[in-house]
């Protein structure tokens, strides 16, 4: 049962006081991936972006370049390689300019070169 | 996309510029983005109407974007109302990949707003996500609007709206410019991981203080 309920039902209140303070929902809100940049090699890099539906991974040689605005946080990426992918916990995205969501990911370099 | 905006004469350009440390304009031009900034800030008073717009989303978005007046978010407190018209508009608020078919009533909306104006690029879609840009839509609202904020998540969450409200009217700066999304590494020091709620206050105290 979500806290705000309880609190809710308690004193006649449920209105969040965010943004002056953190909502206890946030933590229960998908959010968009977090990289763990040393487990990721091309191999890995290039299924993540095979199976991400709405075009926000693609590979620029040996840069992951994440397009947050893009995330729809289906968490396919996250179902892919469950221990280099992680939610992030980010919610607050709102951003003023587009470039801002663009996001580069330093991968593993490639072994044989 | 700037020159554009100065025509419009909003001046949410250059206040933009004046919020962000990157985009320091040298002294004059800063000087004036400051006096842009207190103006908007101002005229709008904190408070501001929106009127959301629907350009082909699936109105899971609007189900979001409906749920801000419920009582446990309660738009009203933070001095956001829900308009029928553009003509009451402060905020245009689009949801949507912006279908072609939809041209004519995204720019007539547009210009029916009175100006100062703002426009919030709403969920993935509006973003360039899940459609990407063909016969029947643009794939993206900024290629028809001159957008001001844009607010990821499909849908975005309440939450993720009343944010990007907020950062809109300048009342919270902007957090994503500072995100990573990388795990594991000390780009951030205390990186709120797996499930961990992203405990932290508004920095809306700091905000208001400055002006």
């Amino acid at each position: 049962m979500p806290l705000w309920f309880a609190r809710g039902l308690r004193r006649g209140i449920v209105t969040t006081r965010y943004p002056a303070r953190p909502d206890s929902s946030a933590a229960d809100l998908p959010t968009p991936p977090a990289f763990r940049a040393g487990m990721l090699d091309h191999r890995l890099a290039d299924r993540l972006v095979a199976v991400c539906p709405s075009q926000a991974l693609h590979r620029d040689g040996d840069v992951l370049v994440f397009d947050v605005g893009r995330c729809t946080t289906c968490g396919r990426c996250q179902e892919a390689a469950p221990g280099a992918v992680r939610p992030s916990g980010e919610f607050e995205l709102a951003g003023t300019s587009r470039a801002q969501f663009v996001k580069k990911i330093r991968l593993l370099p490639e072994a044989g070169r | 996309m700037s020159a554009r905006r100065a025509t419009l004469g909003d001046g949410s350009g250059t206040r933009r510029a004046a919020a962000s440390p990157a985009g320091r304009a040298p002294g004059g031009e800063e000087a004036l983005a400051e006096q842009v900034r207190q103006r908007v800030a101002r005229q709008f008073g904190r408070s501001l109407h929106i009127r959301t717009l629907d350009t082909g989303s699936c109105a899971v978005c609007e189900q979001e974007i409906r749920l801000l007046g419920a009582p446990h978010y309660d738009l009203h407190r933070l001095g956001f109302f829900f308009t029928p018209a553009p003509r009451h508009a402060d905020l245009l608020m689009v949801t949507g990949p912006m279908i072609r078919a939809f041209d004519v009533a995204a720019r007539k909306t547009y210009q029916a707003m009175p100006g100062p104006k703002l426009v919030v690029a709403t969920g993935a879609c509006a973003l360039g996500g899940v459609y990407p840009a063909d016969a029947f839509v643009h794939g993206a609202v900024d290629e028809i609007l001159p957008v001001d904020v844009w607010i990821p998540g499909c849908p975005p969450s309440p939450l993720a709206l009343l944010q990007g409200l907020l950062v809109a009217v300048d009342r919270l700066a902007e957090k994503v410019s500072g995100l990573t999304f990388t795990a594991g590494e000390a780009a951030r020091p205390p990186a709120p991981m797996a499930g961990a709620p992203p405990a932290r206050p508004g920095e809306a105290p700091a905000r208001e203080a400055e002006s």
